[in-house]
């Protein structure tokens, strides 16, 4: 009969402490800069539990730090992340340099190697060499430096995509030249632009708004272009010389 | 794992200027094994239009000989060729037949379609294993890649590309996507079709 | 055994007569000469097909009789011969229209649904305990393939076009009169004319909006085809076979 249940076998059941709750994150470092993005849409299944909730968080001025899978253990992390930065800043009168924070988070995720957070991080900055740096995460503290990195929702719309663009793979240079290193910023933000465009087209929980956060090392080349840029706010804490911009629009709402 | 993932390979076709263009990697695998590196999965249906069959590797070859089947009964008993959309319509029949024991087949399709004052007019389509059509203005796309088709096809296609730049702009989208699937890749096969000629290319890419 | 009327080569329908008939179709045919006259002409830009709506009392409400039906939006049918057959014929000749849109989410060309009513006719002449169809039948459709076209299918289930035809009681008066004046520049307008003329030479009693029905396949424009094949709000193509209605009929009949 419908509605009734088989009686054979119990059904165990339980809380389920984790929810996914969408969103993408992208980093990309330059030469002497790191861009950090996130889109602001928090969802849970089809519904939108808002359509502004930051993603991406200044840490200090020369390290910003994307959290994204579970909102509520990457709220939490932040704010963890956050404390020991200031116990280290009491402790050694000085920001923790960002390989630094990097080694630290991993050691902060795999304490909680059989509970974990349920985040996929990614933190961008600049290096004590000057350099633009990114460092993405597993949810348990598997780290690695690298030049681009997308996670989240979207992760398997955007990545192939900055590949294409910022490793140039399976391209080929013209005759005599080669592709470069690094980017300028004035190329990097439109890739973020558009690899946040193209996900909401096509991925239901990604939309609404776009946070990007750059981050620049002292005396960048990069400062120019950027405050030429409309909507453009500086977040800088300090006067050490690295700066940190924020830098919003708006995404597709649907 | 599901059934769909099980032989791996994806299809992709998208719109240019007056042109179409079908690509498709050519990995044929059990599982995580790779066996083939030549499986063809896109096939000629007429001079005008390409179908491409990612999924199961048996259904690619069953559907691909019913629709040979019901293609030739068709320009016998109308005494011409099968148009574009009229194929979609037949793919979608065909597969919906089977919709509580389905091929594990998610079809693409490129033509290029009859207007009726004489010229000829872009044409793709795709359909998910139970018959469903979508029939895109810019592009289509199926497969184990297939989000991440998705993501680099949004990125790069624009609206009226010339031939040789529909051709760069497939063969990058499939190409980066498939060396971010495990199950894509091991080469592959793009098919630019105009209204008087078709250029099929095979791409240099990872084989891994 | 063999005699003018088949003897008993007659009864059975899937027996030859040693002549090479089968005496069931001629009788058949025998069948749709008693029927009343049906033409069909076709035009440079359309068809028009037509026939006597003859009701054996004043008393029977002829506004219910359709002789002339639409199967799909591109094709109507036309017949002579036995009512009974006919409707059963325009319901298995729609349902086929049906099926093949469900395949090729479009409707047949007149000849594919020609053929398929020609073969359910054809089953009727070589099986067991059924007898033919006892009508002809008059198909007038378009196609973006061949454009306008008209067939006449027989009870034996063959097929074959037309430019200009008649069936029926009167239909060897009718054809020569249509041989007469039928040329293969003939429009839709002269056509409708011409057919109307047909009718009337061997009508018996008097020719009125109510005593007859007109079927016109017409020729989309350039303009309609670039809309595409579904129309608008119904999802369904454009029509181009439509059943004229009494006041047009009346007009007509007033030229």
């Amino acid at each position: 009969m419908p509605g009734m249940v088989s009686m054979t076998q119990p059904i165990q059941q339980s809380f389920n402490p984790y929810t996914e709750n969408g969103g993408t994150i992208l980093a990309i470092a330059g030469a002497d800069f790191t861009v950090i993005a996130g889109d602001t849409r928090q969802s849970e299944g089809y519904s939108i539990q808002t359509r502004y909730a930051p993603k991406v968080f200044r840490l200090t001025d020369k390290a910003v730090l994307a959290v994204n899978g579970f909102a509520a253990d990457g709220n939490m992390f932040v704010k963890k992340v956050r404390q020991r930065l200031e116990w280290y800043r009491h402790a050694h009168a000085k920001d923790m340099p960002i390989r630094a924070i990097a080694r630290l988070i991993q050691t902060m995720l795999y304490a909680r190697r059989f509970f974990p957070y349920y985040v996929y991080n990614i933190l961008g900055g600049i290096e004590e060499d000057g350099t633009g740096a990114v460092y993405s995460f597993d949810p348990v503290g598997s780290y690695e430096r690298e030049a681009c990195r997308a996670a989240g929702a979207a992760q398997s719309l955007v990545q192939p995509f900055l590949d294409n663009q910022i490793y140039f793979k399976n391209q080929t240079p013209a005759a005599g030249t080669a592709f470069p290193k690094h980017l300028p910023l004035s190329t990097v933000l439109p890739l973020v632009i558009d690899s946040f465009t193209s996900a909401t087209e096509r991925h239901i929980e990604v939309g609404d708004g776009l946070e990007i956060y750059v981050v620049l090392a002292r005396n960048s080349t990069a400062l120019a272009g950027l405050q030429s840029l409309r909507g453009v706010q500086e977040v800088t804490g300090t006067n050490d010389g690295e700066r940190v911009f924020v830098i919003r629009r708006d995404l597709k709402k649907d | 794992m599901s059934i769909m993932d099980h032989n791996g390979g994806s299809v992709i076709a998208m719109v240019g200027k007056d042109c179409v263009a079908i690509a498709s990697d050519l990995r044929l695998g059990d599982r995580a094994l790779s066996i083939s590196s030549n499986f063809q999965r896109i096939f000629p249906i007429t001079d005008r239009i390409y179908v491409g069959l990612p999924g199961l590797g048996t259904d690619v070859a069953t559907l691909r000989e019913r629709f040979r089947f019901r293609v030739n009964m068709y320009t016998i008993k109308e005494e011409r060729e099968i148009e574009p959309e009229t194929f979609a319509h037949l793919v979608s029949s065909t597969l919906y037949e089977h919709r509580f024991g389905p091929y594990f087949i998610e079809p693409v399709m490129a033509g290029m379609s009859k207007t009726p004052s004489g010229g000829y007019k872009p044409f793709i389509a795709a359909t998910d294993l139970i018959g469903c059509l979508n029939f895109a203005k810019d592009f289509v796309v199926a497969g184990t890649a297939s989000s991440k088709l998705y993501g680099v096809a949004e990125g790069l296609w624009e609206p009226d590309l010339e031939p040789e730049d529909l051709f760069e702009t497939i063969s990058q989208t499939l190409l980066n996507a498939a060396d971010r699937d495990a199950f894509s890749g091991w080469g592959a096969i793009v098919h630019i079709i105009t209204k008087d000629k078709i250029i099929t290319r095979t791409l240099k890419g990872r084989m891994d | 055994m063999a005699s003018a009327d088949g003897g008993a080569y007659s009864y059975s329908l899937t027996v030859f007569s040693p002549s090479g008939k089968l005496v069931q179709i001629e009788h058949a045919l025998a069948a749709v000469a008693q029927g009343t006259t049906s033409l069909g002409i076709k035009a440079t830009n359309g068809i028009v097909i037509a026939t006597e709506k003859k009701t054996s009392s004043i008393l029977i409400d002829d506004s219910v009789i359709e002789k002339v039906a639409v199967i799909c939006p591109n094709i109507g049918i036309v017949y002579s011969g036995m009512g009974p057959d006919f409707r059963i014929l325009v319901t298995k000749a729609r349902k086929s229209a049906q099926a093949y849109w469900k395949i090729y989410g479009e409707y047949p060309p007149t000849k594919v649904l020609t053929q398929e009513i020609a073969t359910v006719m054809q089953q009727a002449t070589q099986s067991g305990g059924v007898r033919p169809y006892g009508v002809s039948l008059l198909v007038a459709g378009w196609d973006s393939h061949r454009g306008p076209s008209l067939y006449q299918v027989d009870p034996s289930g063959s097929f074959w076009a037309w430019k200009a035809s008649a069936i029926g009681k009167n239909m060897i008066n009718a054809k020569t009169f249509l041989e007469k004046r039928y040329n293969d520049d003939i429009s839709l307008e002269d056509a409708i004319h011409t057919a109307l003329l047909t009718l009337k030479e061997g009508f018996e009693g008097q020719m009125t909006e109510k005593t007859i029905e007109i079927g016109v396949v017409t020729v989309p424009t350039a303009a309609d085809l670039e809309e595409g094949k579904i129309g608008g709000e119904t999802g369904r193509p454009k029509p181009t076979f439509r059943k004229l209605s009494e006041e047009e009929v009346r007009d007509y009949l007033a030229l």
